[in-house]
């Protein structure tokens, strides 16, 4: 009887026109945007590939180690996912400084790769979004009638008498609906990856398709969320015309309302701006702390009155300064010299000019460190949880609980994108241990090429790892599971309403 | 008899689910973007005018040394945030609202490098961690949530009556189809408007009481085309759902259609077409940009290094420096217009092909007139661009007024030193105009017209062939 009911449900949604209205737009929507989103990322990906060429020739032209300080930038790979899910992935920073002055982090991150920013203006579609907007609308256009509809023509009058439970019609009703709305979103996903292993550029590996299948899973989730609260309308309602109307406000509520006007409505605490004066001061008076020190061994030493440079003469630029953004709470002290010659007499200034570049050296590494002590944490307060804070009211609604569940399983979201800043911080930390095994702040490359050029060589490359497909999985798992409570909560929820009505 | 039918219909619709929600919907949505401008703008205005404070300063500062003063420029300028910013959003975190001049060069040798303009590309957020979501402007509220609600006042209105047999009723009377189906439109129009209207005056109301924002003549000018336009965009869709109810036998499938044709207009066309036609123009690349200006600059300073070599005459020499230093900020500030204009370009091709969706088309509309949006900063530009020319005369006119100058614009020998009125210095305002918003609109607003004239006479002839 449950096959027979299920099939007569199949069969029913199958052969209208809605189905094929729905496959056909689907497919349309999807592999054009992917299409055009493959090439988007092809684009990146040459961005990124030519950016990390430049950035290691640029470090291996510079002749001491200080001026190579400038240029040891890394780079931040295109997600082969933001095809579906694009997150933060095409916004944030992908270029960030690993030297040894301070400790990178998203704040100071820099963006390459896009020839016209201009043309980011227009939204970016991505395959989740269209889900997202289409999806949810067929779900509601195949529910509105489900029970209303067989209410007013007496099918449903006809169905009950048949000595069958009511909760397993319900559940013949579901399954029938989910068969045939899953039939658009496979084929169209499909296709999707069809496209995408088709793209040379793009090499899917097997977590990848593990991804892929997580973000299958939470789709047809969120299908079932939507179907489900189009089913209880209908059954609430028990008309058709009350229950289409309903269910396209709810609708509309759900995927343009509610996210828009939420997000509006939430601004930031105030306190923020004092929050942020009060931590740029402190991590301020630490390097002027840091500066005092530096200037009393300048005036304590051998030659006491010359300034930072020595009073060196020769061929080569200098500069040295502090400086800081408070709006990122960065502060740090640059010095470059970048020598290739001495006159005569400067060559007895070279063991002590050395001396005090190895004082600096290690004393700029610890200060930096120690204020990313106090950075770190302020950061967190100030940018990061005020977003989280919208994040969680944006989950109320099932759009963006699927939102923040693909992106995770993406790995587009920001706890993604942050591991690549952990990524260039252990690289930092490599960088670090590279100079002291080198003794570079002692050396006499940190400042002149006269003698020997900076040796770059034994500096392994950076290079960035995404976490594996059970991290992603770990981090959608409570999202996934709450799109899961909302289905069961509301078939409970149907399920009770259909056994009490009356037909 | 044509209202006989629009007022049948409006006391429909009156009763119905659909008016109730769209008033309730559109209440709070208009509520919650009049609260959020007041809370915003005055945020706006005043970082606004906290900054043209500070570039008046910088200003007066250089005004001690004429030499300075055109060397290191004006200062910063400002883009003027629209009193209309509620009604349209226009991507504006994404432009910058200033613009500067570039880093000033100096040698060893005393030579300095002059003011010249530096376009600023658009300046995404890189540190923007918050979810990516729309503002509740006039934009999203009237052409997504509006023209949706439009649509849902239209699937049913002949098919609807197909199915329960009143059509046949009413067409059993003599009247003319074409009566019939007007008054339907008007009577669809006017009860799509009650609610609209209610939710727009509770909007303005609620902004013009705020005595944070200030609306004045031309803003209401303003406000009344927008309003204008927003009637215009919703009988579109009206004429649109007539059609497809007509053509089509049962509600539920006018609907189905209805809402796909909505989807790929309204929500996939702007933003897919124009990511598709972006592709076919690709503006000078950044890393290309950054060599002509490089082989720009080492051309330039082989030069000066070949004349030195052959000249020696100290009057020539220092004609030829001042020339030097002038042309370069001269040739630097073209490329720099040159790469913007590029990527200027390809954005204006993009917006053109999307004005096959009337959303894109009112969307582009509701900026021009708001003053905000790619147009405005086009425009802010534009004003930057004749006000470098002016300030760059008042220069010139300055140093001819000493007679102790040697008049060489671009070296500090050849200048004057002298202060001078920092009154008389123009200073920059940045200006919207009316005029020439509406110019730019007229085209698009003719369009809109267009789309809608042609719906209409569809839903006509569909509803004459109609077969009851």
């Amino acid at each position: 009887m449950m096959m027979t009911l299920i099939r007569r449900e199949i069969l029913d949604n199958l052969m209208t026109f809605r189905f094929a209205a729905a496959v056909f737009i689907m497919l349309l929507l999807v592999v054009a945007n992917t299409a055009v989103l493959i090439q988007d990322y092809e684009r990146r990906l040459a961005g990124h590939n030519t950016a990390v060429k430049m950035h290691q020739r640029q470090l291996h032209e510079k002749k001491t180690y200080s001026a190579g300080m400038e240029k040891l930038l890394v780079d931040r790979p295109p997600n082969p996912l933001s095809i579906l899910n694009a997150g933060f992935d095409k916004r944030l920073g992908n270029e960030v400084l690993a030297s040894h002055g301070y400790v990178p982090s998203l704040w100071d991150a820099n963006m390459h790769g896009s020839d016209n920013p201009f043309m980011d203006m227009f939204a970016s579609m991505n395959i989740v979004f269209i889900l997202e907007v289409v999806l949810s609308l067929l779900a509601l256009i195949f529910a509105y009638d489900a029970f209303a509809g067989e209410y007013e023509n007496g099918t449903l009058r006809l169905v009950l008498t048949h000595p069958i439970g009511r909760g397993y019609i319900l559940f013949a009703k579901y399954i029938g609906a989910m068969l045939c709305l899953i039939v658009p979103l496979l084929i169209s996903l499909l296709l999707a990856v069809i496209l995408l292993m088709m793209s040379t550029s793009i090499s899917l590996s097997t977590d990848d398709f593990l991804r892929i299948g997580g973000i299958i899973f939470a789709s047809i989730a969120y299908l079932s969320v939507f179907y489900l609260i189009g089913l209880l309308i209908s059954a609430a309602t028990r008309r058709t015309s009350t229950a289409l109307m309903l269910s396209m406000f709810v609708w509309g509520f759900l995927v343009l309302v509610y996210p828009n006007v939420i997000l509006a409505m939430i601004t930031r605490p105030d306190a923020w701006q004092a929050h942020t004066a009060s931590t740029f001061n402190k991590i301020e008076q630490i390097w002027e702390e840091f500066d005092r020190e530096r200037k009393h061994l300048l005036a304590t030493d051998d030659f006491p009155g010359e300034d930072w440079g020595f009073e060196l003469r020769g061929w080569g630029s200098r500069y040295a300064y502090l400086w800081g953004n408070p709006r990122s709470l960065l502060y740090t002290y640059e010095s470059v010299m970048e020598f290739h010659g001495f006159g005569e007499k400067d060559e007895h200034k070279m063991p002590h000019a050395q001396n005090h570049f190895r004082f600096l050296g290690s004393e700029v590494i610890s200060t930096a460190d120690r204020t990313w002590l106090i950075r770190k944490p302020a950061l967190e307060n100030i940018y990061i949880q005020p977003a989280n804070v919208k994040r969680t009211w944006l989950k109320l609604s099932p759009v963006g609980l699927y939102d923040a569940t693909t992106q995770a399983l993406a790995g587009t979201d920001l706890r993604g994108i942050r591991d690549f800043f952990d990524t260039a911080r252990q690289y930092r930390q490599q960088v670090v241990d590279y100079l002291y095994d080198k003794e570079a702040f002692g050396s006499r490359q940190w400042f002149s090429s006269d003698k020997e050029a900076a040796d770059w060589s034994g500096l392994s490359q950076f290079s960035f790892q995404r976490v594996n497909a059970i991290t992603n999985a770990k981090r959608a798992l409570p999202d996934v599971s709450l799109l899961l409570t909302i289905n069961i909560a509301l078939f409970i929820l149907i399920f009770l309403i259909f056994v009490k009505s009356e037909v | 008899m044509i209202w006989h039918i629009a007022k049948r219909e409006l006391y429909d619709n009156l009763h119905s689910l659909r008016f109730a929600l769209t008033t309730i919907l559109l209440l709070g949505l208009m509520l919650t973007n009049a609260v959020v401008h007041i809370k915003e703008h005055p945020i706006r205005t005043q970082k606004y005018n906290a900054s043209v404070t500070e570039s008046l300063n910088v200003l007066r500062d250089r005004a001690n040394n004429l030499y300075e003063l055109a060397r290191e420029g004006p200062g910063l300028l400002h883009k003027k945030p629209s009193a209309l910013h509620f009604c349209a959003e226009g991507g504006e975190p994404f432009l910058s609202d200033v613009v500067g001049g570039a880093f000033l060069w100096s040698t060893s040798s005393g030579l300095k490098g002059f003011w010249r303009l530096d376009y600023p590309s658009a300046t995404p957020n890189l540190t923007n961690i918050r979810p990516n979501i729309t503002k509740v402007d006039w934009v999203f509220i009237i052409c997504y949530a509006l023209s949706l609600i439009a649509l849902l006042f239209t699937f049913d209105s002949i098919s609807g009556e197909r199915e329960h047999g009143t059509l046949r009723l009413m067409l059993a009377n003599p009247i003319p189809r074409h009566t019939v189906l007007i008054g339907k439109f008007l009577g669809a129009l006017i009860s799509i408007n009650i609610p609209f209207t209610l939710a727009v005056l509770m909007n303005l109301l609620v902004i013009s009481m705020s005595t944070a924002v200030q609306l004045d003549g031309t803003a209401w000018g303003r406000l009344g085309i927008i309003l204008f336009i927003a009637v215009l965009y919703i009988s579109l869709f009206l004429a649109l759902g007539l059609l497809v109810s007509a053509r089509v036998s049962q509600s539920a499938v006018s609907l189905v259609t209805l809402l796909l044709i909505w989807v790929t207009f309204v929500i996939f066309v702007p933003s897919t077409l124009a990511s598709i036609t972006g592709g076919f123009s690709s503006p000078m690349s950044r890393d290309e940009f950054r060599k002509r200006r490089d082989e720009l600059y080492s051309e330039r300073w082989k030069r000066y290094d070949d004349y030195l070599f052959e000249v020696f005459e100290p009057s020539k020499i220092i004609q030829f420096k001042g020339k030097h230093v002038t042309e370069e900020a001269a040739e630097q500030e073209r490329l720099s217009e040159e790469h913007l204009m590029q990527q200027v370009r390809q954005v204006k091709f993009a917006r053109a092909t999307t004005q096959i969706s009337p959303a894109a088309i009112s969307q582009h509309l509701f900026e021009s007139l708001a003053g905000t949006g790619f147009e405005r900063y086009l425009q802010f530009l534009e004003n930057t661009k004749s006000y470098a020319q002016q300030f760059r005369a008042f220069i010139i006119d300055a140093d001819r007024g000493d007679p102790e100058s040697l008049h060489i614009i671009g070296i500090r020998e050849g200048m004057s030193q002298k202060p001078v009125s920092s009154e008389a210095i123009p200073k920059f305002e940045d200006t919207l105009s009316l005029s020439k918003d509406f110019n730019t609109a007229a085209i698009e607003l003719l369009l809109l017209g267009m789309f809608f004239i042609v719906l209409l006479s569809g839903a006509y002839l569909a509803f004459v062939r109609v077969e009851v």
